[in-house]
């Protein structure tokens, strides 16, 4: 049976396409005072006008959340165009942004719940999938995890989660994961996303997320693999920010940017340097061995040796003497710099502390009295372990060292160096590109430190944490309705499946789901029973995905994916959800500005096919469950009743756009208050005072608002690396002594071939689904003429050398697998790298992905992670080019 | 009467093609029917490429050679509005205005499609129209002799300016601003999505239009202005003076 054409009885056709009424709370256009009202008297005589109604949603083709206004005319959807009062969209778009409808009426949609019948799995092995109905399905699922629970299995039970995006949905997980007892609900994806990047920020600034950025305000902006101008979120926004900062501010903000090959973002900066993969880390160390060595720090964050003397002298150690001194004057900051040093990671093995006795923190407080002296001493204000830190690592790092590592030359780094570090506001900012390799925790931590030299935490045109909505408290508290079993069931005594949080595996990262199935596979630390799926499709998005394709044979699969998908192709049941034009769902904004913000979804038109909400489906099934978590759901009700309880704590905290309530809330479609709370203005933290920032923050509330380090300060020396310290050392062979300062280290590349596999995300990959809408297939991979397919970057001279003409067809091999593309000779890739962009090769994803002659990158791919952040290296590999 | 006209900054362009696409969505295009196209272009080598970018829509001659060409009268230029429209029931598919035309913007899809496979088989049309996707554009603002909506098979299209939304606009206004609520209605797709803000359109016959200032404050030029065709569309690259100099203002 052909599953993208899956049967659909007539009565489910009829249902699925008789409904056409728009839903509530929609505005009509022409609105009186607007001038919408006032054609002209040709138009208004000649031709009726349509009766287009709008509603609010949010984009769902990458995770930047822009809001949209959804055109719908007699029952059909045919606009989308940003929402005006919406922080993020202000009324634009992204180039994927218009093609919304295209997802709604994708052909290749599930048109209700199905259940499979043929047991055997694998790719070329047809489902045999028939339509049930969603009272079987909910059912079947609840007996499952009914059974396992009475067998004192539920452990085996998880469910994985990509895109998850408010408290309507993913945000159910925790308390259905608590309540039903399994440590494996929920598994996110974050490993195989950029956990590379939160990992690493929080080892130094101890925030363990992404930071929003003031970049409206910003002079310089250092890029180090975003891909700012393609993929980095918010894309439409960021792309809002470049129309600002290079045409209509004064100054104009320079850009360089860092990445393997020519794209847009590097085109339109001011530089673009082209830099040996892995290597970032070396050029950031290089940078702030510059700024150092040339006394360009920000003296009012970073501190100042007390006479005023630059003792940073490239190839020289800075005294010791200069190590071990209290700060003068500054009592606020030493009391604070004297913390206990206690465990504070996620995980509960969180490693034990040791203390360096080589080491002495110029934090410690000296005995007696100090006398504010000049002694050549270096003073700390927010950062911790500077000169400890050139010592060990900076002072050889000089710009000769990294031109040898990275390709780039010297003088070219130093001038970097001199204008980020004379040039403020300034940031650096960095993603995948930088992290997704075996030193990535490393790369992250050099190029985050070079955030606190020149002191933009906080500042007017620097970075910041983002500030949560006022959302009120859910239906019920899950922790009232834990049975037995929940509070104390053995479950609790199994590891996750994916090892996250466990010394044999990976104890300081947050998710680890590109190892569920290799793990699985090999029974370690045991074999699944079940497994439901949310908006992530591992089988193909994994690294080496085809270990995937055999670990999930044995395995009940529930995905819940409007799309077929080759995860889905693997299902024993499918629950579809409705596409993201008919959801009522609620999404705080990832770190944007700052400021607090959550959006909704409102649904456009009645959904098309027979399918549920997924938060729906998950208080179903909960519902389903025995014993007071059934209860627990039943008080729930369904998500809009916790919708409409979150958005009661809007009435005592009414957004800037009057949003006060659920109903308010439906009708603008974001709740947000411009307002960010917390300033660093000359080396002091403020927090706002109704008019001003004007309130100085306590040592305590920068460590608890700002810093949460061990020290209360951005750690060059990282405490949270220390902490850990024996485990890391164990596990990667890595120095004690240095291992928890930003150091250099040489990236280790898997694979066996000699060319670097790089796989960017480009504008137009629409996150799960863009690779099934036509009008993105025309217009993928504009740079190198990608219509209808994506090319394989080749230099000339590396395809000449290979046989290879431009438009052949060629194979790209490694440890773990072959796949075949198109060549495209580029002058802008590397010599010693091939870029692939990573959208193609699904084999049953729908009818338009499947003619694309272009196969997945991830099947060359090796799966190797970094031990510290577990961020999935996608961009570590080394292959084989031949022509094919 | 307003002479539409459009301005493209190219300074702030990103060459994301949201122009591309919103246009495609909002007129019904076919995929790689690209009324508003962004061209890119490389030359040097390694490490040194020069990657740039041209967006490149209709250019609304107001001397369009196109017009000229077409042995049915099909195409035209419209009164109200300056704009270059096509009327199917008039077109014979004679592809002359396509060979005419300088600037490439002009569209026969009844040829193998862009993409595979054919969307028009996915979502047939019936007669009258070559397809009929269901996010159609509204009935309303279907009207064949301006060459809006879905064209029947056999004949040429082309950008409308979006006619169905700029003919809407009120009388006497200077320019249609995505950003005032008052004429974000009537403002062409590809500038109302444009997030760099590298679009602009307004009236050229209004001394006080934006889009005649930024021409003249940041040195706007036309393409291939050799040719006569006295475009409508100017482009601006950065600084106040152009860096090509259009010879429109050439004394002589």
């Amino acid at each position: 049976m052909d599953e993208i054409n899956t049967n659909v009885s007539r009565r489910r056709f009829l249902q699925a396409t008789g409904v056409t009424g728009a839903a509530t709370a929609a505005a009509v256009v022409g609105i009186p005072g607007t001038g919408m009202e006032a054609t002209s008297a040709e138009a208004q005589t000649a031709r009726a006008k349509p009766n287009t109604v709008i509603t609010k949603n949010i984009c769902h083709q990458c995770p930047a959340r822009c809001g949209i206004d959804v055109y719908t005319t007699d029952g059909r959807v045919h606009a989308i165009y940003g929402t005006a009062d919406h922080p993020i969209s202000n009324g634009k778009l992204c180039p994927k942004g218009p093609l919304g409808t295209y997802v709604l009426y994708d052909p290749d949609r599930w048109r209700g719940p199905m259940k499979r019948t043929n047991p055997s799995k694998g790719r070329d092995e047809d489902p045999g999938f028939v339509p049930i109905s969603w009272d079987e399905a909910l059912d079947t699922v609840a007996g499952r995890l009914n059974n396992l629970r009475d067998a004192g299995e539920s452990h085996r039970f998880a469910l994985l989660y990509g895109r998850g995006w408010g408290a309507s949905c993913a945000g159910l997980h925790g308390a259905f994961g608590q309540l039903y007892g399994s440590p494996n609900v929920a598994i996110g994806h974050s490993s195989m996303c950029s956990d590379g990047s939160i990992i690493s920020k929080k080892m130094v600034e101890g925030n363990a997320a992404y930071n929003s950025y003031d970049y409206n305000n910003t002079n310089y902006i250092l890029m180090f693999g975003v891909g700012f101008l393609e993929a980095f979120r918010p894309y439409n926004n960021n792309m809002q920010v470049w129309g600002h900062i290079r045409g209509r501010k004064t100054p104009k903000t320079r850009v360089t940017a860092v990445d393997v090959h020519m794209n847009t973002t590097l085109a339109a900066s001011d530089r673009a340097l082209l830099i040996k993969p892995g290597r970032d880390g070396a050029l950031a160390l290089a940078i702030a061995h510059v700024i150092l060595a040339e006394g360009l720090w920000e003296k009012s964050f970073v501190g100042d040796f007390d006479d005023g003397v630059n003792r940073f002298v490239p190839g020289q150690d800075v005294p010791v003497a200069a190590t071990a001194q209290p700060v003068p004057n500054s009592t606020s900051v030493d009391q604070e710099a004297n913390l206990p040093q206690e465990p504070s990671l996620d995980s509960p093995e969180g490693g034990t502390v040791v203390p360096l006795d080589a080491l002495v923190y110029d934090d410690e407080p000296a005995d007696g009295p100090v006398p504010n002296v000049a002694t050549g001493r270096f003073n700390e204000r927010w950062v911790h372990g500077l000169v400890e830190w050139w010592n060990i690592e900076l002072k050889d790092r000089s710009p000769e060292w990294a031109a040898e590592l990275t390709d780039i030359p010297a003088e070219t780094i130093r001038t970097v160096a001199r204008e980020f570090g004379t040039t403020r506001p300034a940031m650096a900012i960095y993603e995948r590109g930088a992290h997704a390799h075996s030193n990535g925790i490393y790369n992250g931590m050099a190029i985050h430190s070079l955030n606190a030299l020149v002191g933009a935490f906080y500042a007017k045109g620097g970075m910041m944490g983002q500030m949560g909505p006022s959302y009120g408290p859910m239906p019920a508290d899950a922790n009232d309705y834990m049975d037995d079993w929940a509070q104390n069931g053995n479950w609790k005594d199994f590891p996750r499946i994916d090892k996250k949080g466990h010394e044999d595996g990976y104890l300081m990262a947050n998710n680890m789901m590109q190892d569920v199935g290799p793990n699985h596979l090999a029974g370690d630390p045991y074999k699944l029973d079940t497994m439901m799926f949310y908006l992530t499709n591992p089988i193909w998005t994994a690294p080496n995905g085809q270990v995937w394709e055999e670990a999930l044979k044995d395995v009940f699969i529930i995905d819940t994916s409007p799309f077929p998908s080759e995860t889905g192709h693997y299902a024993d049941l499918i629950l579809p959800d409705h596409t993201y034009l008919e959801r009522l769902q609620d999404s705080p904004t990832y770190p944007f500005q700052g400021f607090p913000m959550t959006q909704l979804r409102v649904p456009a038109i009645e959904p098309i096919h027979d399918t549920k909400y997924y938060g729906d489906v998950l208080i179903e099934i909960g519902k389903r469950i025995n014993g007071p978590m059934g209860e627990y759901y039943r008080e729930l009700g369904d998500t809009e009743n916790v919708l409409r309880h979150l958005a009661e704590g809007f009435r005592a905290d009414p957004g800037d756009n009057g949003v006060n309530d659920f109903e308010s809330w439906k009708e603008k479609g974001v709740w947000y208050k411009r307002r960010y709370i917390y300033r660093q203005i000359g080396g002091t933290f403020y927090k706002w005072d109704g008019t001003d920032y004007s309130i100085e923050m306590t040592p305590e509330e920068v460590k608890q608002i700002v810093f949460p380090t061990p020290s209360g300060k951005f750690e060059f020396r990282s405490g949270l690396m220390e902490q850990n310290s024996d485990w890391i050392a164990e596990k990667t062979g890595r120095d004690p002594a240095n291992l928890m300062f930003p150091i250099w280290e040489e990236p280790v590349h898997h694979g066996g071939g000699d060319l670097h596999l790089v796989t960017p995300k480009v504008a137009l990959h629409a996150e799960g689904r863009g690779h099934n809408i036509p009008m993105v297939i025309a217009h993928l991979q504009p740079t190198i003429g990608g219509r209808g397919q994506a090319f394989c970057e080749i230099h000339p001279d590396t395809a000449r050398a290979r046989n290879i003409s431009d438009g052949d067809r060629i194979k790209i091999t490694s440890d773990v697998g072959s796949v075949e593309v198109t060549a495209r000779y580029f002058q802008g890739v590397r010599p010693d790298t091939i870029v692939l962009p990573m959208e193609y090769g699904h084999w049953a994803a729908g009818r338009w992905s499947k003619a694309v002659p272009t196969e997945h990158a991830g099947e060359a791919t090796v799966n190797v992670s970094d031990r510290i952040t577990g961020q999935a290296n996608y961009y570590s590999s080394k292959v084989n080019v031949t022509k094919a | 009467m307003a002479k539409w006209g459009m301005v493209i900054d190219l300074e702030t362009c990103t060459g994301c093609q949201a122009c591309t696409t919103a246009c495609a969505m909002e007129n019904n295009r076919l995929p790689g029917e690209n009324w508003q196209d962004v061209l890119f272009y490389s030359e040097g080598e390694y490490p040194h490429l020069n990657l740039s970018w041209l967006p490149r829509p209709c250019m609304q001659c107001e001397n369009p050679s196109c017009v000229s060409v077409c042995p049915t009268k099909a195409t035209y230029v419209d009164e109200g509005t300056g704009v270059v429209l096509v009327d199917w029931n008039k077109c014979i598919g004679c592809k002359y205005c396509m060979v005419a035309c300088p600037y490439g913007v002009r569209f026969y899809m009844d040829e193998a499609p862009v993409v595979q496979p054919d969307v028009k088989a996915t979502y047939p049309g019936d007669g009258k129209r070559t397809w009929n996707p269901p996010f159609k554009m509204p009935d309303e603002y279907e009207d064949a002799s301006k060459g809006i909506g879905i064209q029947p098979k056999g004949v040429v299209s082309k950008c409308t300016f979006c006619y169905h939304k700029i003919s809407q606009a009120p009388e006497g206004v200077a320019d249609l601003d995505e950003d005032n609520p008052e004429t974000k209605e009537f403002t062409p797709a590809c500038v109302r999505v444009c997030a760099p803000k590298s679009r602009f359109f307004g009236d050229l016959d209004n001394p006080d239009s934006y889009v005649n200032q930024l021409i003249a404050d940041k040195g706007g030029v036309r393409l291939k202005e050799e040719t006569g065709n006295k475009p409508k569309v100017y482009y601006l690259s950065g600084g106040g003076s152009p860096v090509v100099p259009g010879n429109r203002s050439r004394r002589s």
